[in-house]
């Protein structure tokens, strides 16, 4: 709290809060409300220019979300593809988290390197030499194919929390349980366990919001015959312009577990977490 | 020495303790091996496998559509042809632009929070909102304030003010400026961070011997916060280097982006020789940038060892 320690004035500071505050409203609330507008505008009247507020409001874009079939469809694709990819990510990374973490290895800092790799590949990179290699092994355009993909980029976040969180278990209190008799099975499942329960939850949380959000590689692996709800809102955005109701609704449904994970992630997780698992947009 | 191992240790034959202990680490090695392998390893083939097809196939010797015989003709048609030329030049403005300027904002807002104002905590919580926004949903976010129709244009039409089309605009601003949006965030995280890190004493020190608020701004806090600055640039640069579904959204025609034109290449036309010549170099791209900023950083430890 040192940067403008020479602004003294009082009015000068209220001043400065007043423009900052007002700034990121207007940068980062305002388009939320207008996003919630555009989801409630009523299809039967629309929402033109130079109208600053909708006519009317209905709920029909919402009723779109489960009675138009490829809205539902990408809904149902999408949360399944998150919970699998969530699953698979935490049940393969674990067991690397835990070695680096935990464990004595000769290439600690190659291996550390070689799980952030993919994050420093542009994603469209690896989606084109993805989207070869799966075409190749028939992996193109189906649910594995797509869950394999996301898992490529969502599990060096896993990895990473988790590691995190392993090597935060101090040894003492693991050596304390076995002193005092704990059998090693007791000891990850009484003192480990509980220990590292946060980081899990964490990382399953960031692993369910990074597939949720993928779109890239689902989108060119797994087009046309999987779609997922960002490669939904990428065809309602591109060219077909009438529908931004439909992207508005999307877009929201995409953003509500991920807000409820940031404001969750802010209250009950440390912030290196937040910033271990955002190193990249 | 952190090693735990939970497993009871298995009471071996072996006489000698040379033997023992060789057997020991033989038989550490293989479980680190069993460990590694389902991430580390499974992340290690899922990389490795896509960028050797990638390689082969910009040579032409593997993949759909290859003849099997080595060529360079792919890379020839990539450095030659204008479409391919101008998608270079133009992923590069747009990346170095959104770079600069999101330094800027960043350093800026960052100086502003530290400032103890009321509402700092609610600021702080509210700019962090764009990391968790997927790049496709700020495309959307923005354009519904800044695009032919969003609020601002809707705002300034009584005043008879005709709004900027930021849509599939050549000069690549609509991009930049989503990205602005996008990236922004975790450059004010990044630089807040170190500069927060940076000891009130040495301010303090600066002050007392006579250096001006601009001057201790620019001399004492720029140059030590310059690591975490750098870091933050270079992550800046990569995303808006290689992002695909903004400039897909709203770029324009002509020029395209690389990877626009890269994800055209395979997805439309089914060429992936050129495709995958674009990708590899796209990567030696960001190996220069990345080469670059350690040789960057290197001499910039080199003189400061110097002035020490």
């Amino acid at each position: 709290m040192n940067g403008l320690w020479f602004i003294r004035s009082k009015r000068l500071r209220w001043l400065i809060a007043g423009l900052v505050l007002a700034a990121t409203t207007i940068v980062f609330i305002f388009p939320m409300i207008v996003a919630v507008l555009w989801s409630l505008v009523d299809p039967a009247v629309g929402w033109f220019p130079p109208h600053v507020l909708p006519a009317s409001l209905s709920l029909a874009n919402w009723q779109a979300l489960f009675a138009v079939p490829e809205l539902s469809q990408a809904f149902v694709t999408s949360f399944t593809v998150a919970v699998l990819v969530t699953a698979l990510s935490l049940a393969l990374g674990f067991p690397t988290s835990y070695a680096l973490a935990r464990r004595n290895l000769k290439h600690r800092r190659l291996i550390e390197l070689l799980v952030l790799l993919p994050l420093t590949l542009p994603s469209v990179v690896l989606a084109t030499g993805l989207g070869s290699v799966f075409i190749r092994l028939g992996l193109s355009q189906t649910l594995l194919g797509v869950v394999l993909a996301q898992c490529i980029v969502v599990m060096p976040f896993t990895i990473r929390i988790l590691t995190a969180t392993l090597s935060g278990v101090p040894q003492d209190l693991i050596d304390a349980a076995r002193n005092l008799g704990a059998a090693p099975s007791a000891v990850a499942r009484k003192v480990l366990l509980p220990m590292v329960l946060p980081g899990l939850f964490a990382g399953a949380l960031l692993a369910f919001v990074g597939s949720l959000e993928e779109f890239l590689l689902s989108f060119v692996v797994g087009m046309p015959k999987i779609q997922t709800l960002p490669m939904l809102l990428w065809a309602y955005l591109g060219g077909r312009s009438s529908i931004q109701t439909y992207a508005a609704v999307v877009s929201l449904v995409l953003l509500i577990p991920t807000l409820a994970m940031l404001f969750m992630a802010e209250r009950v997780l440390k912030q290196e977490h937040l910033a271990a698992g955002f190193g990249k947009g | 020495m952190v090693a735990v191992d939970l497993a009871p240790s298995v009471a071996s034959a072996a006489p000698t303790d040379t033997e023992r202990a060789a057997r020991r680490r033989r038989r550490e090695r293989w479980i680190n091996l069993a460990l590694l392998l389902p991430g580390a390893g499974f992340l290690l083939v899922a990389m490795i496998v896509p960028l050797i097809e990638l390689l082969l196939a910009s040579l032409g010797l593997f993949g759909l559509g290859a003849t099997g015989k080595p060529t360079l003709g792919a890379y020839v048609e990539v450095a030659s042809n204008v479409l391919f030329t101008s998608a270079f030049r133009f992923s590069l403005q747009i990346a170095l632009a959104t770079t600069l300027l999101s330094l800027v904002v960043a350093t800026a807002t960052a100086a502003v929070l530290q400032l103890d104002f009321p509402g700092r905590r609610l600021v702080s919580a509210l700019y962090k909102i764009p990391l968790v926004v997927p790049s496709l949903i700020a495309a959307f976010l923005v354009l519904t304030m800044v695009g032919p129709g969003g609020m601002i244009a809707r705002l300034l039409q009584p005043w008879g003010i005709r709004w900027p089309s930021l849509l599939h605009d050549p000069s690549g601003a609509g991009i930049v400026v989503v990205l602005l949006w996008h990236n922004v965030p975790i450059t004010i995280l990044i630089v807040s961070a170190v500069a927060a890190a940076i000891p009130r004493s040495v301010i303090d020190a600066a002050r007392t011997l006579g250096a001006g608020p601009i001057r201790v701004f620019f001399r004492v806090i720029v140059p030590l916060s310059s690591p975490g600055i750098s870091a933050a640039a270079l992550l800046v640069f990569i995303d808006a280097f290689g992002t695909y579904a903004i400039p897909s959204l709203i770029g324009p025609a002509f020029p395209r982006t690389i990877s626009v034109m890269m994800t055209a290449e395979f997805l439309l036309h089914a060429r992936w020789g050129t495709a995958s010549a674009l990708g590899v170099a796209m990567i030696a791209m960001t190996g220069i940038v990345l080469a670059l900023y350690h040789a960057l950083l290197a001499r910039s430890r080199l003189l400061s060892g110097e002035a020490a």
